[in-house]
């Protein structure tokens, strides 16, 4: 439903999104990740239209967003992060406006106007202004004034910001209930959001995509990189350099997070991806090298754990090129 | 069209939902009042409106750009371009719409003069071709105001920036038109900068003359800023 085709994008010298592909099948949920400035609201803007891509292009439906652009507007529905609203318009008013720009007429209007109403649970300020509304209230409207033509395609940015926990819950209810028949892109800060409400999280950082998968192959990873935190105790010589001489033993590491001491030795295992058990494997290895073993656990693999991961290695690649980069601009 | 009417009705309705367009339309009458008052009901003068067209004219040099200055400035600068920008409707019916919008709350803004048109007619028998064409010209020095105003509201977030430009934009016209400076040119330059002048077309449309040269001029005038407008609203895309 949505293809980005090696899309990049640069303001002058600023690269906001460089060369990001993905494709988000048919009535698929994706949840957009990453920090502030890592891409993803340029990325968004380039399959609304409103920013077109300097190099790659961007596709909804199969239409072109630049060439086709009025096209695949009309297939989207979409809620910008900062919920932009007409503070002096009724919320009916306003509601209607929208309807009309979409090009509901006459009763089809009303009826998309009285279901993004009953659906978004605004029935009890339908004629009050958006300006005197609370912020939970205006992110509904932005939400309905969104779902209003029932578009096939729902872009949310930060849909649930402003929200109290029952209205979050209720949100998530409605993105559920809607995520049968639409496909939805879902950008959010809030971890725990997307890793409930959707099928795949694409984690963006430095205006690339660093992650893409659904939220438990991408723990699974994770937790294979983080690999397992043991204490053991050696009779003598260092456990570290026995054990990274066993089979199927790529990495070991002192933990820092772990007790050391008084003979104890805290380490990080990783184990390869050939083994099938690779918390066997560890054992295993303590037993052939007559190590006392105290703990043996797998590394907690929570999707925050790997949001800061990927971010932090991000940062660290693109000060290493801009390291490289340093001495042939001294030189020029 | 259907577009250009949906966006011109709502921006339409929010200059009354805003105190600033009751603010405007008070400011414009009360001033435009005092002035026929003391200039036109007296004893000994002509039965005509000239002296409310011609304060009128300057009035609008300060209503039109406080009119025009929020059209686009407020959604660019309170982010509701975006929504708009994502609707699927062009971006002339965009601009169109806000362009007719400020055209009829300007024209709204000048009906209730047409009470001293009532008022000179108890005191005597007013000339009705020169009314006509007087309200006429008003509407087009208006119109070129508003087309120019929309035209820096595209440009800039900032409604006071938007304002200041247009009044900036005119005053330089009135000044570079005006015959002592244009008099420091040669031909064909004094002709032309002759030919920018509003004020003298104006002074036209005041005396009663109704000259098409005229309302082209400020028609091409008009169409001039709206397309720089559009162009102004397209190219955020481009940035």
């Amino acid at each position: 439903m949505i293809e980005v085709d090696h899309a990049h994008k640069s303001f002058g010298k600023v690269h906001a999104v460089r060369g990001v592909s993905f494709s988000v099948p048919k009535g698929s949920v994706v949840g957009v990740l990453g920090p502030n400035g890592a891409g993803k609201s340029t990325t968004i803007r380039m399959i609304t239209g409103t920013v077109p891509p300097t190099r790659g292009s961007v596709r909804v439906d199969g239409l072109d967003s630049i060439d086709q652009s009025l096209k695949v507007r009309r297939r989207l529905g979409y809620l910008p992060e900062s919920n932009p609203l007409y503070p002096e318009m009724r919320v009916a008013d306003f509601l209607a406006f929208r309807a009309r720009l979409f090009g509901l007429l006459g009763k089809a209007r009303k009826a998309g106007v009285d279901r993004a109403i009953s659906r978004c649970w605004l029935d009890d300020v339908r004629s009050r202004r958006v300006g005197q509304l609370s912020k939970g209230y205006r992110q509904r409207v932005g939400l309905a004034a969104a779902m209003l033509h029932d578009p096939p395609v729902l872009i949310l940015d930060e849909p649930t910001s402003g929200l109290d926990p029952a209205q979050i819950a209720e949100t998530r209810q409605l993105i559920r209930e809607l995520a049968g028949d639409h496909t939805m892109l879902i950008v959010s800060h809030i971890l725990p959001e997307v890793e409930k409400s959707c099928d795949r999280l694409l984690i963006f950082a430095r205006g690339r995509i660093q992650a893409d998968g659904s939220a438990d192959d991408l723990l699974r990873d994770l937790a294979q990189r983080q690999g397992f935190a043991v204490e053991v105790k050696a009779a003598n010589g260092d456990p570290k350099t026995s054990m990274q001489a066993i089979a199927h033993i790529e990495q070991v590491e002192s933990d820092p997070n772990g007790r050391s001491g008084d003979g104890w030795h805290a380490l990080r295992v990783i184990v390869d991806k050939a083994a099938a058990d690779p918390g066997a494997v560890i054992g295993g290895a303590c037993r052939e090298l007559g190590l006392t073993v105290r703990s043996l656990r797998p590394a907690t693999a929570t999707l925050e754990a790997l949001y800061i991961r990927l971010v932090e290695q991000a940062d660290k690649a693109t000060a290493k090129v801009s390291e490289q980069r340093k001495p042939e601009g001294e030189a020029a | 069209m259907g577009a250009t009417l949906t966006v011109a009705w709502r921006e339409y309705a929010s200059f009354f939902r805003s105190s600033i367009g009751w603010l405007v339309i008070a400011l414009y009458l009360f001033l435009s009042g005092l002035w026929f008052a003391y200039d036109s009901i007296t004893p000994g003068q002509p039965a005509s409106m000239r002296a409310l067209f011609s304060v009128s004219q300057w009035l609008l040099l300060i209503v039109a750009p406080a009119i025009s200055m929020r059209l686009l400035s407020e959604e660019l600068r309170s982010g509701t371009i975006e929504p708009l920008m994502t609707a699927p409707i062009s971006d002339w019916h965009i601009v169109i719409g806000k362009y007719l919008a400020a055209l009829a709350f300007l024209i709204t803004m000048l009906l209730p003069t047409l009470v001293h048109v009532g008022v000179i007619e108890l005191l005597a028998s007013p000339d009705y071709g020169p009314i006509l064409a007087g309200y006429l010209g008003l509407v087009f020095v208006g119109a070129c105001y508003l087309a120019v105003g929309l035209f820096f509201s595209s440009l800039t977030r900032n409604q006071i920036v938007a304002f200041l430009s247009t009044l900036f934009f005119f005053m330089l016209l009135v000044f570079i038109s005006s015959p002592n400076v244009a008099a420091l040119v040669d031909e064909p330059f004094r002709s032309l900068l002759f030919g920018l002048s509003i004020n003298l077309r104006i002074a036209d449309f005041a005396k009663g003359v109704f000259d098409t040269s005229h309302a082209a001029f400020f028609l091409a005038f008009v169409v001039l800023f709206v397309v720089l407008s559009v162009v102004g609203v397209e190219s955020r895309r481009w940035r």
